[in-house]
């Protein structure tokens, strides 16, 4: 059929791998359910599957140029296994990664504070951990890179929602 | 108007005699009615009485001439407010400390009595204005304790402003909020007094005038230590600040909002409400029978690289529904979506304003849980 083709967006953009790889999941998902699926738990596992489909969608088309997609791959990684001790494993990674990036905080972040003392005073003392707490892998990080991945953070996630939002009003007209 | 002063006891006394002052005058009707908001104002900012009070000496000021300043002065209790109106010319009303600046108040209150009518009525505008944008918090932090060696030494030679460098020291006993410069108070100290000028650059403010932002760009200050960590810390801090914009410009509705912590919240907020929507969004995919094969997807994949947005994370109008739907309502099991974001009227309200729309449609009525999943496959008729 000869639509009119809109301009195509770029194809390789983060809504388009974000796209591609959660209705690639999300399809999966639903060849699996069984015909049934009206019971609660039913929906409640697929609930989780979807959800957790859509953040590692998420962190897959983000690789791991980010500290936020590295930490949630983790978490998706050893959760299923089990609950282990993810920070330090966060930490961990993290830290290693963080060396290949060339910023010069480096020497100075590799100690988890909770409270960033000194110049930045109090005020951050309890937003920022409420920050760390919110985007994954935020334990390990001083104020500048939170921020960071903050903003990235949140670029994605509204990405995520928006194509999340058009799958779902494309299913339920 | 008697009512709410009741509230603040220390008030009382001083309205009563406020009354009996502006009764003298054709402020009255002024004074009862900006009394209600300046009061509303002061206890927003933090309840602080004398705040309020200046600002109701200041109001009878501009109104009747300088009648009123005789009458004041004679006042004891309003010759120590009136130098502490001087001192607080960023607006930090609420940071006064009572007790703590009442002492220097009285060294100083001979000194300001004299030909202070005319910049108390200039700071007054610039508080009012100040404590209105609310922007005072960040114009006010000190970092530097040692600062305030030199307000009292610029005090006790008796400028005509020293309640600045009071409030200066007090700011840096209170208030330990590092990373702004104290560029907006500069810029009102700039105005309001000459004469100290020079002496406000070793107070770690800039020598020149500069135009309040939000956020404060750190340049070369005059008799500004240079050893490394004041400049790294410095440098740090302004990246911290450059991240800060970002996000201001990420996170909708945040233009107005000066300070660290208040965008901080706001960013939290925001990354909270995304985090639940997400959440809400899977969920409802969860519930709906997905019968469409392979070809809609690739439609719906068009779709959705479609240039075309949703545009409902907040740039839309703010169009909000009745906020007693909650999603957890259409299911029993999930342990509910609560929508504890009041900050983001628009944000969750428009998604879920379709979000309901679209349950509404499928006979998701909040009550009936299961009829709402038992209606699912006959909406899809083909299947």
């Amino acid at each position: 059929m000869n639509k009119y083709n809109p301009p195509r967006m770029n194809p390789s953009s983060l809504r388009s791998r974000f796209a591609t790889r959660f209705l690639r999941t999300l399809s999966k998902i639903n060849a699996q359910k069984p015909t049934s699926s009206s019971s609660p738990t039913e929906i409640f596992r697929r609930y989780r599957r979807i959800k957790a489909a859509a953040d590692k969608s998420m962190a897959y088309s983000v690789r791991s140029r980010r500290t936020w997609s590295r930490a949630m791959l983790w978490k998706l990684r050893t959760r299923p296994c089990g609950r282990r001790s993810v920070k330090t494993s966060t930490i961990i990674k993290s830290r290693e990664a963080r060396k290949t990036r060339h910023e010069k905080q480096n020497k100075n972040t590799t100690t988890t504070t909770t409270t960033t003392t000194g110049e930045d005073g109090v005020v951050f003392g309890v937003e920022a951990d409420e920050l760390r707490e919110l985007v994954p892998g935020g334990e390990a990080m001083d104020l500048y890179n939170l921020l960071d991945e903050t903003a990235h953070y949140i670029k994605c996630l509204t990405t995520q929602v928006q194509v999340m939002k058009k799958i779902a009003d494309f299913y339920s007209p | 108007m008697a009512s709410e002063n009741d509230d603040m006891g220390l008030e009382m006394s001083s309205i009563t005699i406020l009354n009996k002052y502006s009764n003298t005058s054709e402020s009255d009707p002024f004074f009862s009615s900006g009394w209600d908001p300046i009061v509303s104002q002061s206890e927003s900012l933090g309840g602080s009485s004398i705040a309020s009070h200046y600002h109701l000496v200041m109001e009878n000021q501009g109104i009747s001439g300088t009648s009123h300043v005789s009458q004041y002065q004679s006042n004891p209790s309003f010759v120590e407010l009136v130098p502490k109106l001087t001192g607080f010319d960023g607006g930090n009303l609420s940071q006064i400390p009572g007790p703590f600046s009442l002492p220097q108040c009285n060294q100083i209150a001979n000194s300001n009595e004299r030909g202070s009518k005319n910049s108390l009525r200039s700071l007054d505008e610039h508080r009012i204005s100040e404590t209105l944008v609310g922007t005072s918090p960040n114009g006010k932090i000190r970092k530097r304790s040692p600062e305030s060696d030199s307000p009292f030494r610029s005090c006790k030679n008796g400028n005509e402003e020293p309640g600045m460098d009071l409030s200066s020291e007090g700011c840096d006993g209170l208030r330990e909020q590092a990373g702004k410069k104290p560029k907006t108070e500069q810029n009102l100290s700039a105005n309001s007094r000459g004469k100290q000028a020079a002496k406000q650059d070793k107070d770690s403010s800039q020598s020149g005038e500069a135009p309040k932002e939000n956020y404060i760009h750190v340049r070369a200050r005059r008799g500004q230590a240079t050893n490394s960590h004041s400049l790294a810390e410095r440098l740090r801090r302004e990246k911290i600040s450059e991240r800060m914009r970002l996000l201001q410009e990420l996170v909708p509705g945040c233009n107005k909002i000066t300070g660290k912590a208040v965008m901080l919240d706001e960013i939290i907020n925001y990354v909270q409400s995304l985090q639940q929507q997400v959440e809400f969004l899977s969920m409802k995919l969860a519930t709906v029978n997905p019968e469409l094969n392979l070809d809609l997807d690739r439609i719906l994949s068009k779709d959705i690289l479609h240039p075309q947005s949703a545009a409902v994370l907040g740039f839309g109008p703010g169009t909000n529904p009745s906020h007693t739907f909650s999603p957890s309502t259409f299911t029993g099991t999930i342990s509910g979506f609560p929508n504890t974001n009041p900050g983001f009227p628009p944000l969750p309200q428009t998604v879920l304003e379709n979000e309901v729309q679209n349950l509404f449609q499928m006979g998701f009525y909040p009550g009936s849980t299961m009829d709402g999943f038992g209606l699912d496959g006959q909406l899809k008729p083909e299947m």
